[in-house]
C-alpha cells in the first residue's frame, strides 16, 4: 500500500476517535449503566476504555505510517552533526 | 508544620534536586546544542517523562480538581478525553516530521523550523512573537497557581510571595547551570514523585472516607447530578465539541514541548512516548477527578473558585500532617516541572531567534546569554505574579486557544507543499486578532455561532491559509525539495 493511502487510513482513525469522544448519544447511559468495579460511573469508565483504545489506535498508526528513517538518512545526519 | 518525618521528606526532596543540578551542570558542555537541547540525546524514558511532567501543571491538581468538584465525573471526558488520544498523535503528526528536519538542518525551535521551511524571516518572527506572547502569561499563571496551593497547604506558614520566590529559585537552581539536561533529569525525578505520591494520596483519601464504592454510593444518594453529563450546564455538547480545539491540540505548539521533541535521540523514543502517553494522562487526571468529585460530597458548599483548593482541603481535613508535606511535594513537583521548562524555552527562543538579529552570537556566548535571559524572565515572572495584572491574566485565559490556532500553519507547512509564506503569515495574524476580539468581547457572541471562539478561529486559520496561499506565488521547486525531499526519503 502506498504511503498516502496509509496516511488516509490514519486520518480515518483520527476521525473515528474524534466521533467516539463526541459521542453525545451515549450520555443517556450515564444514569443507566452499572458501576465498573463498583465505583466507576459510565461518564468516567468510558474514558478509561477510551485510553486503552487510544493506545491500540496509536500502535496501529505507528505500524502503518511511522517508518524509521533509512540508514542513509542516519548517515547524513551524522555528517551534518559533525559539520556543526 | 512541626512534623519531623514531613520536614525530612521535604529536605530529601530538595537535596535530590540540588544534586541533580550539580551533576547536570557537570554533564553539560557549554555549547548551544548541549545547553538548550541536551545534545539531542534524550532517550525513551527521558523524553516520555519530560513531556509528561512538563505537560502537567498546577491546573491538574488545583483548577481541574476544582472543576470536577462542581461538574462531576463528566469533567474527565470534557477536559482530558480528547487529549488522551490527540496529544500523543500530534507528536507523530507534527513532532516526527519536525524532528526529521531538526536532525537534517539543525533546527531547534518553531521559528527555525517553520521560518526555515517557508524561507521567511517574517513567519519566523511571527512564531517567535506569538509564542512569547502566549507563553509568558501561561508561565505566570502556573507560578500563581502553584504558589497559592503551596501557601494553602502550608496553612499560611509560607506566605504567597515566599512560595512564588521558592518555586522560581529552586527551578533556577538546576536550570541555570544544567539547561535542558537539568530540567529533564528533574522531570524524571519529579514526574516519578508526583505520580507515585498522587496514587498513594488517592488510596489514603479513599480509605479515610470509607472506600471507593462507599464514596460513589454517597454521591448517588447526595448529589447524583455529578454522575450524569447531561445534567451539567458547564458541559453542554457545543462546549464539549469546541473544547476539543483548546487544550489538547495546543500541547504540541507549546515551545517547551516542541523543542523537547526535537531533542529526542531516536524515532524509537518518540514512538514509545506516544504509546505510553494516553495511559499516563488518563491516570493522573483520573486521580484528580476522583479527588475533586469526592470533595463535593465530603466538603460540600464551596462556591466558585473556592473549590480550586479542594485537594489541599481534603488532605488538611482527612489525613495526617505528614500527608500535608507529601501533598506539598506533589504540588511543588508538578509546578516546578512545568515552569522550569517554560522558563528555559522562552530564554532559548530569545537567545536563538531574536538576539542573532541584533548581534553575532557564538556557541558559548549563546549559553551565557541564555542564562542571562533565564534570570531576566524569572525575575519578570516573579514580579508579575506578585502584582497579578488583569491584562496578563486575561491573556492567559485564552493562551491555550492562541497556541491552538497556530497549529494549522504548522501542519500545512509539513504536509502541503503549496503552503507559502504569505498564507502562513496571514493565517497566524488574522486568527490571533479575531481571538482577541472575541475574548475581549469586542465582537458580539453570536459571531462565533455559539461555539467557543477557538473553533471558528481554527477554521478561519485553515481557510485563510489555503485561500491566500493559492492567490499568491507558489514556493519554488528548490524550496519545496529542501523540506519534502527529506520526507520522501523516509515516508515511502
Amino acid at each position: 500500500m502506498k504511503f498516502k493511502h496509509r496516511l488516509a487510513l490514519v486520518f480515518l482513525m483520527v476521525l473515528i476517535m474524534f466521533l467516539l469522544h463526541n459521542s453525545f448519544w451515549l450520555w443517556d447511559l450515564d444514569a443507566r449503566m452499572p458501576l465498573l468495579f463498583g465505583f466507576m460511573p459510565f461518564a468516567f469508565s468510558y474514558y478509561i476504555f477510551y485510553a486503552i483504545l487510544s493506545v491500540l489506535a496509536l500502535k496501529l498508526i505507528v505500524k502503518l505510517a511511522w517508518p524509521d528513517p533509512p540508514a542513509e538518512f542516519a548517515a547524513q545526519v551524522g555528517e551534518s552533526e559533525q559539520a556543526q | 508544620m512541626n512534623n519531623l518525618p514531613g520536614i525530612l521528606i521535604l529536605a530529601i526532596y530538595f537535596l535530590i534536586l540540588v544534586a541533580i543540578g550539580v551533576f547536570g551542570a557537570r554533564a553539560t558542555k557549554k555549547t548551544r546544542e548541549e545547553y538548550f537541547m541536551a545534545g539531542r540525546g534524550l532517550g525513551s524514558l527521558a523524553i516520555f517523562m519530560t513531556l509528561f511532567a512538563s505537560n502537567i501543571t498546577a491546573f491538574t491538581i488545583i483548577g481541574y480538581a476544582g472543576f470536577a468538584y462542581h461538574v462531576g465525573f463528566g469533567a474527565y471526558g470534557y477536559v482530558i478525553g480528547w487529549s488522551i488520544f490527540i496529544t500523543p498523535f500530534t507528536y507523530y503528526l507534527v513532532g516526527y516530521r519536525s524532528w526529521l528536519l531538526g536532525k537534517r538542518y539543525g533546527y531547534a525551535t518553531q521559528p527555525q523550523v517553520f521560518g526555515g521551511i517557508l524561507k521567511s524571516p517574517l513567519v519566523a518572527m511571527l512564531f517567535l512573537m506569538l509564542l512569547l506572547y502566549y507563553t509568558l502569561p501561561y508561565l505566570v499563571v502556573s507560578i500563581i497557581g502553584g504558589s497559592l496551593a503551596f501557601s494553602t497547604i502550608s496553612n499560611g506558614v509560607v506566605p504567597y510571595w515566599l512560595a512564588a520566590l521558592a518555586l522560581i529559585c529552586v527551578s533556577l537552581f538546576y536550570t541555570l547551570p544544567a539547561g535542558m539536561r537539568g530540567t529533564v533529569w528533574t522531570d524524571i525525578f519529579q514526574g516519578t514523585v508526583f505520580m507515585t505520591v498522587a496514587v498513594l494520596l488517592l488510596f489514603a483519601v479513599a480509605q479515610s472516607l470509607g472506600g471507593f464504592s462507599a464514596l460513589t454510593n454517597r454521591i448517588i444518594l447526595e448529589n447524583p447530578a455529578l454522575l450524569q453529563r447531561s445534567l451539567s450546564p458547564a458541559i453542554v455538547p457545543i462546549n464539549w465539541f469546541s473544547f476539543a480545539f483548546t487544550n489538547s491540540i495546543a500541547v504540541i505548539v507549546f515551545p517547551h514541548m516542541f523543542t523537547r521533541i526535537l531533542a529526542a535521540r531516536s524515532t524509537t523514543s518518540l514512538k514509545k512516548t506516544s504509546l505510553y502517553y494516553p495511559l499516563a494522562m488518563a491516570g493522573i487526571f483520573a486521580i484528580s477527578t476522583l479527588l475533586g468529585v469526592w470533595g463535593a460530597v465530603s466538603i460540600p458548599g464551596l462556591i466558585g473558585k473556592e473549590s480550586d483548593n479542594i485537594v489541599p482541603l481534603l488532605i488538611q481535613q482527612y489525613l495526617s500532617p505528614t500527608w500535608m508535606i507529601l501533598g506539598l511535594v506533589v504540588i511543588l513537583a508538578i509546578v516546578k516541572s512545568s515552569i522550569d521548562s517554560q522558563l528555559l524555552s522562552v530564554a532559548h527562543l530569545v537567545t536563538d531567534d531574536l538576539l542573532p538579529r541584533f548581534r553575532k552570537v557564538s556557541n558559548q556566548q549563546a549559553v551565557f546569554w541564555g542564562r542571562i535571559f533565564l534570570l531576566v524572565f524569572a525575575a519578570a515572572a516573579f514580579y508579575i505574579s506578585l502584582i497579578r495584572p488583569a491584562a496578563i491574566l486575561s491573556i492567559a485565559a485564552f493562551a491555550f486557544s492562541g497556541f491552538s490556532v497556530m497549529l494549522p500553519v504548522m501542519i500545512a507547512a509539513l504536509y502541503w507543499p503549496r503552503t507559502n509564506k504569505y498564507g502562513a503569515a496571514a493565517a497566524l495574524i488574522i486568527p490571533a486578532i479575531m481571538l482577541h476580539l472575541w475574548y475581549l468581547n469586542v465582537l458580539p457572541g453570536w459571531t462565533s455561532f455559539g461555539f467557543m471562539p477557538v473553533f471558528p478561529a481554527f477554521v478561519l486559520a485553515i481557510v485563510i491559509l489555503v485561500v491566500v496561499s493559492y492567490l499568491t506565488p507558489a514556493p519554488s521547486m528548490e524550496q519545496r525539495t529542501e523540506t519534502f525531499g527529506v520526507f520522501d526519503e523516509v515516508f515511502r
